[in-house]
Parts: structure tokens; C-alpha cells; sequence
């Protein structure tokens, strides 16, 4: 249940202090760090246009995303504490209930009849499918490493001891760090303040979406964040007390959150043809760090 | 009951589908078609009330004779037969009262008809006893009358060459599949002068497992579709009428993996070599299935690469279980098998929803190309919430149905980790990541149909308005929707009636904690989907309250700027998965037609261009090999010269060659 808590409370600070480290590299002062709150706020109690191409699916969709969010949040442990469901292989479901938020906001894209929205759906799926394996071959190199198959047991017993493993926990910190920049289709993937609809990937499949459906979207993805942020904070915290792990969740949350800005700030998106490269290096990684704990197993001989 | 109840009823199911073959043929038309439900439906009734019985441990056993040719032949339903009988009536009564709808506009044709509701009754029949007899003579009759009934059925518009070559190909390759058959049971017979399985069973006991189950592997892998054996689905499928579609990916094809599952019931020794072929060469189907899938334009063929897929799921599954047998670990085994076996019943209920879907918007539209549909959910809403529902759960997305059986198969891989082996563990690892791309790739490719023909605006005119289809083909969709949900709310049940059957494939002694940890998982994942449900419900019911005070306005869709676009603007099918297609190239091998503007023409007239995607297996491997043999047979036309002189020759070369023969004692 803690990890729930913790998990909103990041996710009200996180894309505001993205913001903000965006802003201050550029040398503006930029927005409160609340604003993006506030934003969704507003957003809830307005008013909504719906195109007249689109059917119910366009109205369901965005709440389906929402849930499916908020069910993968419930999954992620914080430490020694399980999150509020934690079964053997519940990383399986946390990859599949993402994937079924997936389908539904593509297919909510594709229900607008815009061709933008449908390249930008197109790259979505295309993406999403190639950063697949590179989260399951992490998550089975780490099954492996400490022989469990849930996430909180998984975590729990993680002990970051030699100098491999610490390497590995840095792979896995990339990893884990770019996959949450798919899925939340930031830089270096995509880049979300683009103003060109044939650039963008996920803002233009939600350029229809406004009102209370748009004001969910934007939800769910701060809770994304904060729910990779937490997969990271994971990776390092182990079974440590909580007196020390809480501090440390919010410090490595914030940290993450900086470093989006940065990248953000000092990185170009690339070229739409190299995307799919990109991400199945990141499969490639994770192959090295599975490789890695076939060497601390001691499986090579 | 007693054996006499059990053979009358059998002998019953045969009996009557004999009398409904004379009455429908002499009767009118209403009285036969009440006789042939009368008869599907008593031989349906009768052998699920078997199947039942042997799922409560009371396995059947009975003898029929055959004349003095097969002799007697035993048959007998055991669980896991009575698995498949479930599986196959359940799909088979859906699809006849789905097909009587489907084929309502063709009912003037009366001998058409008839003609399809004969075969369909054999189809079925024959279906039964593939599961039941205990004979591997019985068995090639049985599954050569099933092969035969069911192209048949798919010639059912045989006036279009495409069906009657789409016929021919599943014909031929069939029969390739039967001569693998033939040689596995004779090289049997061979050695123990028995067709009986028992036979089997003495032969794995004595001799090497890996060639006879590789042969027969090969012989049921052409029904199920496994790489590279499987091009004659995409074929098939967009041929045969919807029903017959839904049936044959549905339960038909599952027969192949029956017979491997009964293969592997007399296994004795190998597993852990089989279990790695078997594994691989599933991951590879399924990857090789979506893949395909996700760039084919007719909605049909797109299912059909889908079953390819999806028999590589179950595949996977029945790679685990045999690596559980051969590492003994009983977890692996009831993952693997207990996945599997649940994905087939999953495969048969979602994948014959969406044929049966698609038979509908076939019906309204008469065009399998999705690039000429879109926006028929304003116009067919029921058919597209039923597509929208199974794309999901063959997706193995929550909260539907094949998330429980794919969870199980991912559970097994990765229980499969922890073993001690460096080569096991690196496959289990890499099979884990092909089956996450299948999963992803399922996504791209349900996405892409259903937003293609159901969601945006007409891309073209039809001829018809599409309307939304008729009750008596909808009903059958909810029935398999209702059963789909129940495998989502109750797979400990299911899982339970599965589990307590699996000893049939090999004995392992497992200790009951382990079928109460899976059962208990499991049966947690049905709260999951309560949930997950609970929060849809949640977030839409505080969405409605919330904008029922809000100003809702209707618009066009933001064009950026530009005020004109056209239906034929939307984003299409193929430019969804151009992308994909452009990645794998290699496999995924894109034909162009097209004339290019030449040099110094200054009006050009219209120009066409047309791309399709080309099986790599059937243009690289199938039709070289095949255009060789014809090659190499011109050589010998003159055999065939049309004299009847030369043919009486041959006849008379061929006596005096036995009468020879058998007196020098070379044949006996």
C-alpha cells in the first residue's frame, strides 16, 4: 500500500520538476512546480469537442488508459513493502495491463479518421513493440539473479554487492530510464513540445482529446512516470529500513526527473528511422545484463 | 451408464448423421434442415455427455468392429480427448447456427446446400472420432475423411478459381501431412504387426524416441500450421465460408496439436531434446504468424497468420511442459501443458468469434480488403463491439480470457529459468523475449484491423449500405463471449478440470501444493480483472458525472489547418504497418506491380500500382521446389502419351511384373 502513496505524491511533483530544469536550462524562470497539476485540474471541469468521425471508442478509450495505469501502479512494490497486489510473474500482468492501455489510446487515435493521428498511432505500436523485450529480458535476468518471480521478491532481494552488480544495476537503471521515455514518449523517442503534427508521436494522438478525457490522459502520464521512477528507486533500494528508503525514493524520483530535463534540454529527437534502432539496442543491453548475471551465477564454465 | 448405454450412444451419432445424409437429400428443404439439427445436435449431446464423464474420471472404453480388414478397433475417451470433444462441439454448434445465417442468401441453391450441410455433418463426426479411436489404421481413415470433408467445405463457392486452387493447395498439403502419418504407423506396424496404440507405447519403450515422434510431429505440424508447414492457412481461410473458417482455425487445426499431444502421451525418453525443438520452432511460427499478420490487408488471411501465431503460443506451452518432464520439475510441467491445453480452448473461442465477425462484415460489405472499409461501427455496432472484444483477448490482453493461458505460459518459461543449465536457461530467456514481441506485435496488428475497418470514415463507396447483421448469426458470438468470460472469471475451475487430467501425458508426482499454488494464482487473476473492471467503472462513472455539467460541443477532426480532407486521406492499413513491414524486409517480402512513366511521356495515361506481401516460405522455399518437380515431370510426358494401346501395355508390364516377382520370391 506504501508504494501506492509515495507513487501519487512523486507523480504530482515529477513532470512539474521536468519542467522546471527545462525552463532553468534555457535560462527562463518557468512555471510553478504544481502547474501541470494545476492544468489537469482545470482540465477536469471543462467542457469537451468531440469530432463528429469519432464513436464511443473515443470516449472509453481515454478512461481505459487511466485504469490501466493506475492497475500497473498497484503492482510496483517500494522495498520491503509489496505493492497492493503482488503475485508470482506480476510483472507479466504490469507489461500487459500497460499494453492494454495502449490499444486503447491507439485505437481511440485511429477513431478520429486523421491521418496524423494515425502515423502517430502507428509509431506508438511500432515503439512499444520493440521496447517489449528489452523490459522482459531485464525483469527474467533479475527472476534469475535472485531466484523469484514476483516483482516485490524480486527487489527485496537484490543485493548490490560486487562490482558487476553494479554495473548491472546501472544497465538496468538506463534501461529502465529509456523505456519510461517511450512509454512516456519523451526525448530522445519523441519530443512532446514539437509543433509539427508529422513529427510528434504521442501528442498527435491526442490532439482531438480535450476536456475531462484529455485532463486523464495527462493523469496517467505523471503517474507513469512515477511508476518507472519507482521501478528504479527499486533497483537500489532493496530491504533497507524506511526511515532511509523514503528519503531515498524522493531523492532518486527527483533526480530522474532532473535528469529528463537535462536530456531534454541538451538532446535533439532523432530521426524518426533511427527510433526503432534505438529502442532494440536497448533490447541488446539488456541481453548484456542478462549476461552479466549468468557471470555472477557462475553459469559460465 | 453402462457400456451398452455408451456404445449405443456412438454407434447413435454415426447412425444418425447417416439418416440425416438420406433425409436431407430426399427431403424438402425446412424438414432437412431440422434433421440435420436434430442430428448435430443429438451426436454434440451425446459425446459431450462422454467427454463429461471421462473429465470425472470414469475414462470410456468400447470396441467397434470393422470388418475383417481393420479389425477390431478400440476406442476410448480419456481426458484428454474429451477436452478436445468439448472444444470441437461447443465450436461446432456456434458455427452451424452462425452459418445458417451466413449462408441464408444462398438457400434457393438448394443442392449447394445440402451439399454443405452434409459435409458439415461428416466434418464433425469425423472431428469426434480423430479424438476417440485408439487405431492408427482407424485414425488415417478418420483424419483423411476429416481433411477431405473439410476442403469440401471450403469449396463451397467453387465457381472462383481462388477458392478451387485455395482448395487443391490445402488438398495437396493435407495429403503430404497423411503420408508422414502413413509412415509413422506403418514403421510401427512394421516392427510390432499392430496398429493399435498399444503398439506405440511398446515401440517408445524399446527404441529411440526422437525420429518416430519427429515424424509424426512433422505429419500433425501440417494441420496445426507450425513453420514452414503451414502455408496452406493463409489460403484456406479467406476461401472457406466464415463458419467453416471459425471451425477449421478454431478446433480443426487443433487436432494437429492433439495428435501431438497424444504423441506425447507414449513419449519415454528425449523430452529435454524435443522440449528445445519444439520450443524453438514454436517461438519461431509465432513470431514468423504476427509478423505476417500485421501487414496482410484481407482481414481473413491477417486471422489466419494469426492462427499460425497462436499455434505458436500453444507450442511454446507444450515445449515447457515436455522440459518439465525432461528436468523433472512438475511446476513446468502443468504450466507448460496446463497452459497450452487452456490457450487451445482460449484459441478455439476468440479466434472463431472473430471469424464469425468477419464472416459478418463480409456479408454486409463483400470485400475482405480492409483498406476499402472504415467507419462501420456507426453502422454494424454490435459486429465491431464483438471484434473489439475478441482482438483483445487474442491479444492476451486483460481482462479477457487469453491473458490466464499466456500468463501460465509465461509462469513456465520463467519457473524454467531457475534450472541449473546455461542452454536451457539462454533459451527460456530468449523464447520469453519472442514471446513479449508476439505480444507487442499482436497489439499493432489488432489495432491496425480494428481501426481500419471499423473506426474513421467509409474509404469508399459501397454498393450496400452495411447493415448491422442478423440475430441468429449475433447470437453465437454473445455464447462465445459468455464462455470467454467465464475462463476470465473462473480459470481456477478450468484450470482445475485441466490440471487433474495432465497425468494422462505423463505421470509425474507432483505434490498437491503446487496444483494449489498455480490454482491459487490463478484464481487471483480473476480478482485482478474484477479491478481492473471496478476502475473502468470507477473513472467512467466519475467522467459522466463530472461532464454532465460541462458544455459538449461536436466538430470536425483538427486537420491542421486544412479545411478539405477526404475519406481517402485517412491513414490506411498499410501505411499503419509500412513501418514494420520496412523493418523486416527480409521476411516480409513486398511485391510491387506497376508501370513506370517512361521517358519522354509527356501525357501519361492512368497508371496502376498494386503491392502485396509474398510468404516468404511458399515463394522462397515451397515454389521453387515445387516448379522443379513439374519441370523435371515434363521429362517424363511421354508415359502419358493418350494411346490406349500404350496404357494396356503398362497394365499388363505391371502383372507380369508381380506374377515374376512373386514367383522369384521377392514378394510374398
Amino acid at each position: 500500500m506504501l508504494s501506492i502513496f509515495l507513487n501519487l505524491i512523486a507523480a504530482l511533483f515529477f513532470t512539474g520538476i521536468v519542467i522546471r530544469t527545462k525552463s532553468l536550462a534555457s535560462g527562463r524562470k518557468g512555471p510553478g512546480i504544481l502547474q501541470p497539476v494545476r492544468d489537469v485540474v482545470r482540465l477536469f471541469r471543462k467542457g469537451a469537442v468531440y469530432s463528429e468521425t469519432t464513436s464511443f471508442i473515443f470516449q472509453l478509450a481515454p478512461t481505459v488508459y487511466f485504469a490501466s495505469v493506475v492497475m500497473a501502479l498497484m503492482v510496483v512494490p517500494f522495498g520491503k513493502s509489496p505493492g497492493v497486489l503482488s503475485f508470482n510473474g506480476d510483472f507479466i500482468f504490469f507489461a500487459y495491463v500497460l499494453a492494454l492501455g495502449k490499444f486503447f489510446s491507439i485505437i481511440s487515435a485511429l477513431d478520429t479518421g486523421s491521418s496524423f493521428e494515425g502515423m502517430g498511432a502507428s509509431r506508438e505500436a511500432l515503439y512499444s513493440m520493440f521496447a517489449e523485450p528489452a523490459f522482459f529480458i531485464l525483469m527474467g535476468s533479475l527472476a534469475l539473479l535472485s531466484g523469484h518471480t514476483s516483482f516485490q521478491e524480486i527487489f527485496a532481494s537484490l543485493h548490490i554487492g560486487s562490482q558487476i552488480s553494479y554495473a548491472l544495476a546501472a544497465l538496468a537503471t538506463f534501461v529502465l530510464l529509456m523505456i519510461a521515455m517511450i512509454e512516456n514518449s519523451r526525448m530522445p523517442i519523441d519530443d512532446p513540445k514539437t509543433h509539427l503534427e508529422l513529427t510528434m508521436v504521442h501528442e498527435v494522438m491526442i490532439l482531438d482529446n480535450s476536456g475531462f478525457d484529455l485532463g486523464l490522459i495527462l493523469t496517467a502520464g505523471y503517474l507513469k512516470f512515477a511508476l518507472y521512477g519507482a521501478l528504479i528507486v527499486n533497483l537500489f533500494i532493496g530491504v533497507i529500513p524506511y526511515q532511509y528508503a523514503i528519503p531515498a525514493f524522493f531523492a532518486i524520483q527527483f533526480l530522474m526527473a532532473v535528469a529528463i530535463g537535462l536530456i531534454e534540454s541538451f538532446m535533439a529527437r532523432f530521426r524518426m528511422s533511427h527510433n526503432p534502432q534505438f529502442i532494440v539496442v536497448l533490447t541488446s543491453v539488456s541481453l548484456l545484463i542478462f549476461f552479466g548475471v549468468l557471470l555472477i551465477l557462475q553459469k559460465f564454465v | 451408464m453402462d457400456i451398452l448405454g455408451n456404445a449405443v450412444m456412438l454407434n447413435g451419432t454415426i447412425l444418425f448423421t447417416f439418416l440425416a445424409f438420406i433425409f436431407i437429400l430426399t427431403m424438402p428443404q425446412k424438414i432437412g434442415f431440422v434433421i440435420t439439427l436434430f442430428a448435430i445436435l443429438f451426436t454434440s449431446l451425446s459425446s459431450s455427455w462422454l467427454a463429461v464423464q471421462a473429465l470425472l474420471n470414469h475414462p470410456i472404453e468400447l470396441s467397434l468392429q470393422f470388418g475383417s480388414f481393420a479389425g477390431e478397433v478400440l476406442l476410448k475417451i480419456d481426458g484428454l480427448s474429451a477436452w478436445f470433444i468439448l472444444i470441437i462441439n461447443f465450436t461446432v454448434l456456434t458455427g452451424f447456427f452462425y452459418g445458417k445465417g451466413y449462408l441464408k442468401k444462398y438457400e434457393q441453391s438448394r443442392n449447394r446446400i445440402s451439399l454443405h450441410w452434409i459435409f458439415f455433418l461428416f466434418f464433425h463426426l469425423s472431428m469426434l472420432f480423430v479424438c476417440m479411436v485408439q487405431n492408427g489404421f482407424a485414425f488415417l481413415v478418420v483424419w483423411e475423411i476429416m481433411s477431405l470433408t473439410s476442403m469440401l467445405l471450403v469449396l463451397f463457392d467453387h465457381e472462383n478459381p481462388k477458392t478451387f486452387k485455395a482448395a487443391l493447395n490445402y488438398f495437396v498439403q493435407m495429403h503430404i501431412g497423411v503420408t508422414f502419418l502413413t509412415i509413422g504407423f506403418i514403421w510401427v506396424y512394421h516392427y510390432s504387426g499392430s496398429f493399435s496404440y498399444d503398439a506405440l507405447n511398446t515401440y517408445f519403450q524399446t527404441n529411440r524416441n526422437l525420429w518416430l515422434f519427429l515424424l509424426f510431429f512433422t505429419g500433425f505440424g501440417i494441420k496445426a500450421g507450425f513453420i514452414p508447414f503451414h502455408s496452406w492457412l493463409p489460403h484456406a481461410h479467406p476461401a472457406a465460408p466464415a463458419h467453416i473458417s471459425g471451425i477449421m482455425s478454431g478446433v480443426m487445426v487443433k487436432l494437429g496439436i492433439y495428435g501431438i499431444l497424444r504423441m506425447i502421451t507414449f513419449l519415454k525418453s528425449d523430452f529435454l531434446l524435443l522440449g528445445e525443438m519444439v520450443l524453438t520452432l514454436s517461438v519461431l511460427s509465432g513470431l514468423y504468424g504476427i509478423l505476417n499478420a500485421a501487414v496482410h490487408r484481407d482481414f481473413k488471411r491477417m486471422l489466419a497468420y494469426c492462427t499460425i501465431e497462436n499455434i505458436g503460443i500453444i507450442g511454446i506451452g507444450i515445449g515447457i511442459g515436455l522440459m518439465g518432464i525432461g528436468n523433472n520439475s512438475p511446476l513446468m510441467f502443468y504450466l507448460g501443458f496446463g497452459g497450452a491445453l487452456l490457450h487451445v480452448l482460449n484459441h478455439s473461442l476468440f479466434k472463431s468469434l472473430l471469424f464469425y465477425s468477419a464472416g459478418a462484415i463480409y456479408q454486409q460489405t463483400h470485400t475482405l480488403n480492409m483498406e476499402n472499409l472504415g467507419g462501420l461501427i456507426k453502422s454494424m455496432p454490435k459486429t465491431g463491439a464483438l471484434f473489439l472484444v475478441g482482438a483483445l483477448a487474442i491479444g492476451g490482453l486483460p481482462p479477457f480470457n487469453g491473458f490466464v493461458s499466456e500468463f501460465l505460459i509465461y509462469n513456465g518459461l520463467i519457473e524454467g529459468i531457475h534450472t541449473s543449465s546455461i542452454s536451457q536457461i539462454i533459451l527460456y530467456v530468449l523464447v520469453l523475449a519472442g514471446l513479449s514481441i508476439i505480444g507487442g506485435l499482436s497489439v499493432l496488428t489488432f489495432t491496425k484491423a480494428f481501426g481500419t475497418i471499423f473506426l474513421g470514415q467509409p474509404r469508399t463507396q459501397l454498393t450496400h449500405k452495411p447493415q448491422e447483421v442478423s440475430s441468429i448469426m449475433l447470437i453465437p458470438q454473445y455464447l462465445i463471449i459468455a464462455v470467454m468470460l467465464s475462463v476470465a472469471l473462473l480459470p481456477q475451475f478450468y484450470m482445475k478440470i485441466v490440471g487433474s487430467q495432465l497425468s494422462i501425458l505423463h505421470s509425474m508426482d507432483a505434490e498437491p501444493a503446487i496444483l494449489e499454488g498455480i490454482g491459487k494464482t490463478t484464481a487471483n487473476i480473476s480478482f485482478y480483472f474484477l479491478l481492473l473492471t471496478g476502475i473502468v467503472a470507477a473513472t467512467w462513472i466519475a467522467r459522466s458525472l463530472l461532464m454532465k455539467k460541462a458544455y459538449v460541443n461536436s466538430g470536425a477532426t483538427w486537420g491542421c489547418g486544412y479545411v478539405a480532407p477526404n475519406n481517402r486521406q485517412q491513414y490506411t492499413g498499410k501505411s499503419f504497418s509500412k513501418p514494420l513491414g520496412k523493418i523486416f524486409n527480409a521476411l516480409l517480402i513486398e511485391k510491387k506491380e506497376f508501370e513506370e512513366l517512361k521517358k519522354g511521356e509527356i501525357h501519361p495515361a492512368g497508371k496502376s500500382y498494386i503491392s502485396h506481401y509474398q510468404d516468404f516460405f511458399e515463394y522462397k522455399l515451397i515454389k521453387p521446389s515445387t516448379d522443379w518437380l513439374v519441370q523435371s515431370a515434363n521429362y517424363f510426358s511421354f508415359v502419358q502419351n493418350g494411346r490406349i494401346q500404350s496404357y494396356v501395355l503398362y497394365g499388363i508390364v505391371f502383372i507380369l511384373a508381380l506374377i515374376i516377382l512373386s514367383i522369384l520370391n521377392i514378394i510374398s
